[in-house]
């Protein structure tokens, strides 16, 4: 008994507590949904089953439907599509904004706080503030295309099937890239300075030392970050809710919308839980990447 | 011998804070130069300066009879070896030591082949694929010295490289690091703020006090002849003892040592009533029966290390005195301090220059 109570005072026993709560918590708030959500996807779920958990088990019959549904391959592609054209635009941006406020030019450190608004901002929000931008009549994003002279007439970017899924991506990018500039600064201002001093020495010119010093040291932290992205941008629903709404005709649609509307507006769960269980099983290596890109960080 | 480096009226502001003023200093090819003074007297700044890495605010610098003031780092054919050595993490050894080779589209087997050559001189040929993370301090240090050694620079620069070794591989490092500038034929310039490094290692040791250079010269006539109380309290360790004086008739001065004035005769002529400092290194005095040294003064305290003993004076200001061997005196005892004429230093009580 006194043994117990010192380990649970001071010992394994204390250890263990502390793991065990955020472990419960995320068991009964992460783990039994994800579960509840693999196992609806293998049976067959209507209105009347929906509050019971034994339902008749239809194995992969749900995948097979969903599959075989015409709107499945072009609403993977937009996916696809929306992933790579997010993630590279948010890094790309982002990583050119970390490099121009590592200069350090007077009141840089203050200009690159007020960049992360963009970022804690609610995406319903910033969904409304670029719709209002893409406007197709008024917006200031054709005014400024035009007056650049890259379009000659007004773009509906909004409800022009060929421009729909590209105006969330825009609106994605401005939302993320300034999170892979906070991440990708703190990455460069972890290199030490005397390195890029070594490799001057060494006859390095900028461009050298960027692709021989800088990107090398940064390797874990790009690692991290994309795929952080992959999982960020899967979780990205707001701005379709916001923006385009997954059409017009499902020219817009990704993965993740979809399996909300199955789900809750056609009431079709088992093939929502079905698109959900696809996601899960790239997030799931995206986090294994990611998981192993920080173990791996190059330190001297 | 030819001039390899030219500094000539070298100024560097940073902004109002005037961190080098007018350096002239010429350093001749295939010499070993110290740069040596205490933290922020701009030694750093200096040697920096040299590399490229701090742009001069005036004066001109040159490189083997090139001016090379506005040239970047990379044009200026000079190797470094910093404090933190600033091996790069990611690369094995041989990535390190040829990555200037790389850098200039040396081919792949040539490259190999220089870090084999240059490793194999500096002992770290079982360590090539290793990474710096690998190694210990020692061994990163030869690897900042072979990067260095590998592309045959004009002037080879050391920033302070042995402050991160203890204290006997320091030792060590100090003789081969000297043993390979003269292998190598090479023009080194060193920067330290420990004076035993500038006076083991250069031939010509470089003070410097406040973006000043204090006084410039071979290691031992520093040491001889200190040209202000500052070098002369520097140079030599344990520091020089000063005594405050004034000069009296017949050549002498009178000193104060808290009781009564003592006379001093002393080997300069100076005015009487002058103001000045007596500079002794405490290794110059001997210990004495009372009586029979120049003066007598309380032992305050000592300690001895086995080879040597240091006893200091219950005197104000207080003296040291480092004797070889063991000395068997005790805190309060009577001893006379004996010493030659020839090593009483004598200084001018307001400029504190040599008299």
């Amino acid at each position: 008994m006194r043994r117990l109570y010192s380990s649970l005072v001071d010992g394994r026993g204390f250890d263990l507590c502390l793991i065990g709560i955020p472990l419960a918590f995320l068991i009964v708030l992460s783990g039994v949904p994800l579960i509840y959500n693999v196992v609806m996807s293998f049976q067959a779920v209507d209105m009347f089953s929906l509050g019971s958990f034994i339902r008749p088990w239809v194995g992969f019959e749900n995948y097979r439907q969903l599959i075989a549904q015409p709107e499945f391959w072009p609403i993977m592609g937009h996916t696809a599509t929306f992933l790579a054209a997010s993630i590279a635009g948010q890094f790309l941006l982002g990583f050119a904004l970390a490099l121009f406020f590592w200069t350090n030019f007077p009141g840089a450190s203050w200009l690159r706080g007020l960049f992360l608004v963009s970022w804690v901002m609610p995406g319903l929000v910033v969904g409304a503030v670029w719709n209002w931008l893409l406007s197709g009549d008024f917006g200031v994003f054709n005014f400024v295309l035009r007056e650049l002279h890259v379009i000659s007439g007004n773009v509906f970017w909004r409800s022009d099937p060929t421009f729909s899924l590209w105006s969330v991506i825009i609106a994605n990018i401005w939302l993320g890239a300034s999170f892979n500039m906070i991440l990708l600064s703190v990455g460069l201002s972890s290199i030490p300075g005397d390195l890029y001093e070594a490799a001057e020495l060494d006859g390095a010119g900028a461009l050298t030392r960027f692709w021989t010093i800088t990107l090398p040291m940064m390797r874990s932290t790009i690692g991290a970050l994309i795929s952080l992205g992959l999982i960020f941008t899967l979780q990205q629903f707001d701005l379709f809710a916001a923006i385009t709404a997954g059409g017009p005709s499902n020219s817009s649609n990704v993965a993740q919308y979809w399996a909300w509307d199955l789900s809750f507006k056609q009431y079709d769960f088992a093939k929502g839980a079905a698109i959900s269980v696809i996601m899960i099983v790239v997030v799931m290596l995206a986090s294994v990447y990611y998981v192993r890109s920080t173990r791996h960080e190059v330190r001297g | 011998m030819t001039t390899q480096i030219e500094f000539s009226g070298v100024n560097k502001h940073y902004g109002a804070y005037h961190a080098l003023k007018d350096i002239n200093l010429s350093i001749d090819k295939g010499s070993f130069v110290a740069l040596v003074g205490p933290s922020g007297c701009g030694k750093s700044t200096l040697l920096r300066s040299l590399a490229g890495l701090e742009k001069i605010t005036g004066g001109d610098i040159s490189i083997a009879g090139e001016v090379v003031t506005m040239l970047p780092p990379r044009k200026r054919d000079v190797a470094m070896v910093f404090q933190s050595y600033a091996l790069y993490p990611h690369m094995t050894v041989e990535e390190n030591l040829t990555y200037s080779l790389r850098v200039h589209g040396v081919s792949k087997a040539e490259r190999k082949k220089a870090a084999a050559e240059v490793a194999a001189t500096t002992g770290l040929s079982e360590l090539l694929h290793r990474y710096p993370r690998e190694l210990s301090g020692g061994q990163r240090q030869r690897v900042a010295m072979s990067r260095a050694i590998i592309r045959n620079p004009k002037a080879f620069l050391f920033d302070e490289p042995l402050s991160n070794l203890d204290a006997a591989l320091r030792v060590h490092m100090r003789k081969e690091i000297r043993a390979l500038h003269d292998r190598l034929g090479a023009t080194s310039v060193y920067v330290t703020h420990d004076q035993i490094e500038a006076m083991t290692m250069a031939d010509h040791v470089v003070v410097l006090r406040a973006g000043i250079i204090e006084q410039q010269g071979r290691p031992l006539d520093l040491y001889d002849k200190p040209a202000n109380k500052f070098v002369a309290g520097f140079i030599g360790s344990p520091a020089m003892n000063f005594l405050p004086a004034t000069v009296a008739d017949g050549g002498a001065a009178m000193i104060d040592l808290g009781n009564r004035p003592i006379r001093l005769t002393i080997p300069v002529a100076a005015p009487i009533g002058a103001n000045v400092l007596i500079g002794i290194r405490p290794e110059h005095i001997t210990l004495t029966a009372p009586g029979e040294g120049r003066f007598d003064a309380p032992v305050a305290f000592t300690e001895s290390t086995g080879s040597t003993t240091f006893v200091s004076t219950a005197t104000t200001p207080e003296l040291m005195v480092v004797e070889t061997g063991r000395r068997m005196v005790t805190n309060g005892d009577l001893v006379g301090l004996a010493f030659a004429d020839a090593a009483i230093h004598v200084f001018d009580g307001t400029t504190e220059k040599r008299l």
